[in-house]
C-alpha cells in the first residue's frame, strides 16, 4: 500500500494556476501573440491548457499552444524498461524567434525538462525558452531553474509528488505519496 | 499497457493490443521525419548490425535510415562479405557480433525461423527482416499502419491479397496481423499459387481475380518473382497479367475508393499496369515512407527491453 497525503486541495491549486497566469503576463507584457505554452506529456499538458485559459482571460489573447512527448530523447532509453506509449507531440507553430513556455506539473531531477530543451530546439531556434512548473521540490540533479513556480515543496527523496487535476469523481489536488510503503 | 518484447520476430506472436502500440508509436515517429531536423536521440550510443544473409536493397535501405534518423551506430553485414561464406555456423557469427557489444541484431536469412533460433540464444535484441517465405513482420506492419491511416481503421475491411500466396512471407505476415486486428482477408491468384489450406484460419480463397476484388476496400499485389520460385507454376507471365494483373478494366469493377498497394519492387505490366501503379488510388510509394516509421518505432520499442 502506498501513503497519500493530500498537500494542497483543488482550490489551492487553482489559485496558484492564476498567480502564475499573472506573473507571465506581467513578464512578457504585450508578447502574448509571441508568446507560446508548451506542456510535457502527461500532467504538463492539462496544467498548459489551464494557463492557456487564464491568460486569455487576464490579456484578452490566446497564446499558441503545443505538447511534447520527450520519450525519443530521454537518456536512460534501456536502462528502465518497459516502454511506455509515445503521447502525441503537436507544435502547429513555427517556434523560430518566438518566447517558448515550458510547462511541466512537478520539477524534481531536472531531467525531462533537460530532454524538453533537447526535443524543443530540434524544432526550431525559439528566442527565449522558460519554465512553468505547478511543484518545484527544489533540488534538481541537473542545473535547471524554473521561473515561474506554483508551489516550494521540500520533502524527503523517497517522497513522490503527485498532481492529479481532477476528474469526474474527484476536484484533484497535489499529493505526497511514499512508494516504499 | 507497455511494451516488454526485446524482439521482434513474427506478428503471430503479438497480440492485437501490441500491433496497436506499434502503430501509435509508428505515428509519432513519423512526424520526425517531417522535421526541419530529422533525427532524434533515442538510441544513441547503441549499436546495430544489419546481417542480410539474403540479398535485400529496399528493406536493408529503410532499415538503414531508421537507424540513422534514432541515432544508432550501425554495422551492415552481408552474406557475400561474411564468413559465413567461410564454414562459420550462423550461431558463432552472431555471437561474435554480440561479443562487440551489439544492442540489435535486424537480421534476414532464407530460412524459416532463423531469427527466433538467434533470439533464443543471444541477449541482445533481434529484429526479423525476413525469413524465408514464413515472416516479414515490419513489411506488414508498414502495409497495416497505411490502411489504417487511409481507411480509418483495420476492423471490419476487406483486404484482398493478389499473387504468390504460397511463397511469400509478406502474405503470411499481412494475414496474421490482419486477422488480429478484425479485418476480413481475402487471398486470390492461380490456384498453384494460392493454396486452400489458408481457408482453416479463416481466410477467403478465390482463384478468380474479379471474386477476390470486387468487394475489397485494400488491395495488396504481390510481386511476382518470375525470375525464381514461380516457375512452372502458371504457364507465362502474360497469361498471369492477363488473368490476374490489375489494369484500367478492373478497377472498373473495384470499389472506387479501394487502395492499390504493393511491397515493391513492381513489375509494371505484370501485377498491376503503369497507370494503375501511378494512379490515384495508389499508395505504394507511401507504403515507402511509412516503412520508416514502423522500422522506427520498432526499434525504439525493442531496444529499450534489451537488458544490459
Amino acid at each position: 500500500m502506498t501513503l497519500r497525503k493530500q498537500l494542497f486541495a483543488a482550490p489551492e491549486m487553482d489559485d496558484a494556476i492564476s498567480r502564475m497566469a499573472s506573473s507571465i503576463a506581467n513578464a512578457f507584457p504585450g508578447e502574448n501573440t509571441v508568446c507560446a505554452l508548451v506542456g510535457i506529456h502527461q500532467l504538463g499538458v492539462p496544467l498548459a491548457e489551464r494557463l492557456r485559459d487564464a491568460l486569455a482571460n487576464l490579456t484578452g489573447r490566446t497564446p499558441e499552444f503545443g505538447k511534447l512527448d520527450i520519450s525519443m530523447y530521454r537518456d536512460d532509453i534501456g536502462n528502465r524498461n518497459p516502454l511506455p506509449l509515445i503521447r502525441e507531440t503537436e507544435i502547429a507553430f513555427d517556434v523560430n524567434d518566438r518566447i517558448i513556455i515550458l510547462v511541466d506539473d512537478v520539477l524534481s531531477s531536472g531531467r525531462t525538462i533537460r530532454a524538453a530543451l533537447d526535443a524543443l530546439t530540434d524544432y526550431g531556434r525559439p528566442r527565449m525558452i522558460r519554465l512553468a512548473v505547478l511543484v518545484d521540490r527544489g533540488e534538481p540533479e541537473y542545473p535547471i531553474r524554473a521561473d515561474f513556480v506554483g508551489f516550494n515543496l521540500s520533502l524527503p527523496a523517497d517522497r513522490k509528488v503527485s498532481v492529479s487535476f481532477g476528474d469526474g469523481n474527484s476536484s484533484g489536488g497535489i499529493y505526497e505519496v511514499d512508494w516504499k510503503k | 499497457m507497455q511494451w516488454t518484447r526485446k524482439d521482434l520476430l513474427s506478428l503471430y506472436d503479438l497480440s492485437a493490443e501490441e500491433i496497436e502500440f506499434i502503430l501509435d508509436t509508428a505515428a509519432e515517429f513519423k512526424k520526425v521525419s517531417e522535421r526541419r531536423v530529422k533525427k532524434v536521440p533515442a538510441l544513441r550510443g547503441k549499436t546495430v548490425v544489419n546481417l542480410f544473409v539474403e540479398p535485400s536493397t529496399r528493406t536493408r535501405v529503410s532499415f538503414e535510415l531508421a537507424e540513422q534518423r534514432l541515432s544508432a551506430d550501425i554495422v551492415n553485414m552481408q552474406a557475400q562479405s561474411s564468413s559465413l561464406l567461410k564454414g562459420e555456423t550462423l550461431l558463432d557469427t552472431v555471437r561474435n557480433i554480440e561479443a562487440l557489444q551489439v544492442d540489435l541484431v535486424v537480421m534476414r536469412h532464407s530460412a524459416p525461423g532463423a531469427q527466433a533460433f538467434i533470439a533464443r540464444n543471444l541477449k541482445c535484441g533481434v529484429v526479423n527482416a525476413g525469413d524465408g517465405a514464413h515472416s516479414h513482420p515490419t513489411q506488414a506492419l508498414l502495409d497495416i499502419f497505411t490502411m489504417r491511416e487511409k481507411k480509418g481503421r483495420v476492423a471490419g475491411l476487406n483486404v484482398a491479397i493478389i499473387g504468390d500466396i504460397l511463397h511469400s512471407r509478406v502474405a503470411r505476415s499481412n494475414i496474421w496481423g490482419l486477422l488480429k486486428l478484425g479485418a476480413k482477408v481475402t487471398i486470390g491468384g492461380p490456384a498453384t499459387l494460392v493454396p486452400r489450406e489458408f481457408e482453416d484460419i479463416g481466410v477467403r480463397v478465390c482463384h478468380n481475380l474479379r471474386e477476390a476484388v470486387e468487394k475489397a476496400d485494400v488491395v495488396n499485389l504481390l510481386r511476382i518473382q518470375h525470375e525464381r520460385q514461380t516457375a512452372g507454376f502458371f504457364p507465362s507471365i502474360g497469361e498471369y497479367a492477363r488473368f490476374f494483373g490489375i489494369n484500367h478494366d478492373t478497377l472498373k469493377y473495384m470499389k472506387p475508393d479501394a487502395l492499390i498497394m504493393h511491397p515493391g519492387p513492381i513489375n509494371r505490366g505484370v501485377e498491376l499496369t503503369g497507370d494503375v501503379a501511378d494512379g490515384e488510388q495508389s499508395v505504394i510509394l507511401e507504403q515507402v515512407t511509412n516503412g520508416l516509421a514502423i522500422r522506427m518505432a520498432v526499434l525504439y520499442l525493442v531496444a529499450g527491453c534489451v537488458k544490459k
